[in-house]
């Protein structure tokens, strides 16, 4: 088994070296561009007003390279074997839970290295910076919730895009009718908001993608 | 006898249009077995079944012994299986090919598949999608053989090929047999090269399985005759009547199957008298067949 592993890996690398040495370079920035100011030894530090601002605007761009990662690396994943609509994967000698599982295994071992590159970003930048009296940073709870983002896009993107044109089709039947009912239900004055209900089952908490709302705060009271 | 492959019964489905019905196959283990059929006929079809690659409606599937599709994972690991087309992925090298199928096959034969990369003269270094055709039918092969499978399925292997190629592969599956004794389950449209391979036949049209048989039997006993004074009825004779025409007021001519040459008593026990014997080669027998078959099917739709 670990050889198969090894050969998936392998595969899923070739397929997505680019999409994970360019989140690596990222993850590994973010945290370092957005403590810019706090570590100019100049200005020695700055107020903690303007750092947190500066902290938060940053915050927002976490969730969004989660996603994005989740989202390519899962495409990738699945990528050749829809081109070869998936004859190759169907006459593999081991059971298909089991493929599936290397899949998404060897695509789990590549987001770790953007997540690692996130934390050492974070404990770097953290290091350098000179913090204001009274605020804290915070770079293992910043990149455990990176980690559980990423884990959570590329868990819902790989579900997605291991399905065939028909799954895709009723993902998106199913959001045409959500979205027609809301109009019907718009012009028929009544008052129903199944949009925002749709949109607190999911992005409030326990949610499941509560994980990407919020203040993402490398540095905070 | 034992069998590689048995399927019993066997229905398929695929919309409204299409249907496998009643398939009753059986690949003796050590042949090498011909799937002959027209297009759409079915053939695909019923090697991804036997693969397990899709669920029968009904009937039985038995692949080296075990049942297909419940034990699937452990019957594929016996299979070396090259389908119809290239469904390899094109961004990997001949060489991380390889090594990606060594890494799931248990048995792989690492000394063959380098011998065969050196005897198809293949690039180990080179994309699969940058391949000609011909090196990706070889890869393929090459792919199926370093399996070391007991059961080599291959559908349409040699199709489009240029005839150097097509006998590079085709000699390679003969030396392999003739090492292994495996059996080789081959569908093909290249009826001369089934007819030079293959010591089983069966054809199949419209989903149907029309015969099975041992290639000796099918190009021994497929003739043309030319027959005179046949009544109109001729009741259930001992050979396969499978197609009857006037002979342009020369009697008729009567394709049949299953021809023993003592057989030519019972015509004669008819009151008819046989002016000529014509052999027929696997081709001419094949379309005999088809036409023989359709003929029946349109019959029975009146």
């Amino acid at each position: 088994m670990r050889g198969m592993f090894r050969a998936v890996l392998y595969a899923q690398w070739k397929w997505s070296r680019l999409i994970v040495v360019l989140g690596t370079v990222a993850g590994f920035a973010i945290p370092l561009v957005s403590l810019q100011g706090a570590a100019r030894p100049d200005r020695g530090a700055l107020q903690a007003q303007e750092l947190l601002r500066a902290v938060q605007s940053w915050g927002s761009v976490y969730p969004l390279l989660a996603a994005a990662l989740g989202l390519l690396i899962a495409i990738a994943a699945w990528a050749a074997d829809h081109r070869g609509r998936h004859i190759h994967a169907l006459t593999l000698p081991l059971p298909r839970w089991q493929y599936v599982a290397l899949r998404f295994g060897a695509g789990l071992a590549l987001l770790t290295a953007p997540i690692a590159a996130v934390l050492i970003g974070a404990l770097l930048g953290t290091v350098m910076a000179t913090l204001p009296p009274g605020l804290q940073a915070y770079p293992i709870a910043l990149t455990l919730r990176f980690a559980l983002a990423v884990f959570v896009a590329y868990a819902v993107f790989f579900a997605v895009s291991a399905g065939t044109a028909r799954t895709a089709g009723i993902i998106l039947g199913a959001i045409a009718v959500l979205l027609l009912v809301q109009v019907m239900a718009s012009v028929a004055n009544l008052e129903w908001n199944l949009l925002g209900a749709l949109q607190v089952v999911l992005l409030q908490g326990p949610g499941p993608l509560a994980v990407f709302t919020g203040r993402w705060m490398l540095i905070d009271v | 006898m034992t069998y590689a492959i048995e399927t019993e019964h066997l229905r398929y489905r695929v919309g409204k249009a299409f249907e496998i019905s009643a398939l009753d196959l059986r690949v003796p283990t050590g042949s090498i077995y011909g799937f002959l059929g027209p297009n759409g006929s079915g053939k695909t079809t019923t090697i991804r079944l036997i693969l397990g690659l899709l669920q029968p409606v009904s009937g039985r599937i038995t692949v080296l012994g075990r049942p297909m599709p419940a034990q699937y994972a452990r019957i594929l690991r016996h299979i070396g299986y090259v389908p119809e087309q290239p469904h390899l992925d094109a961004t990997m090298t001949v060489r991380e090919l390889l090594d990606f199928q060594a890494a799931f096959y248990a048995q792989w034969d690492r000394p063959r598949a380098e011998e065969l990369v050196q005897r198809f003269e293949l690039d180990p270094g080179r994309l699969f999608g940058r391949l000609s055709k011909g090196q990706k039918a070889k890869v393929m092969i090459l792919l199926a053989l370093a399996q070391r499978g007991e059961l080599l399925v291959l559908d349409e292997p040699t199709d489009g090929l240029d005839p150097v190629v097509r006998r590079d592969i085709l000699s390679a599956l003969l030396t392999y047999v003739s090492e292994r004794g495996a059996t080789i389950l081959i569908s093909s449209h290249l009826v001369h090269e089934l007819e030079r391979v293959c010591d089983w036949i069966a054809v199949m049209d419209n989903g149907r399985l029309i015969t099975e048989s041992p290639m000796d039997k099918i190009k021994h006993g497929t003739k043309r005759l030319v027959v005179t004074g046949a009544p109109a009825e001729i009741g259930n004779p001992p050979f396969q009547l499978l197609t009857r025409e006037s002979a342009n007021g020369a009697g008729e001519y009567w394709v049949v199957g299953n021809w023993e040459p003592d057989m030519t008593t019972y015509v004669e026990s008819l009151g008819a008298s046989i002016r000529d014997v014509i052999d027929l080669d696997l081709e001419e027998g094949f379309v005999e067949l088809l036409r023989g078959f359709r003929a029946k099917e349109r019959a029975v739709r009146v």
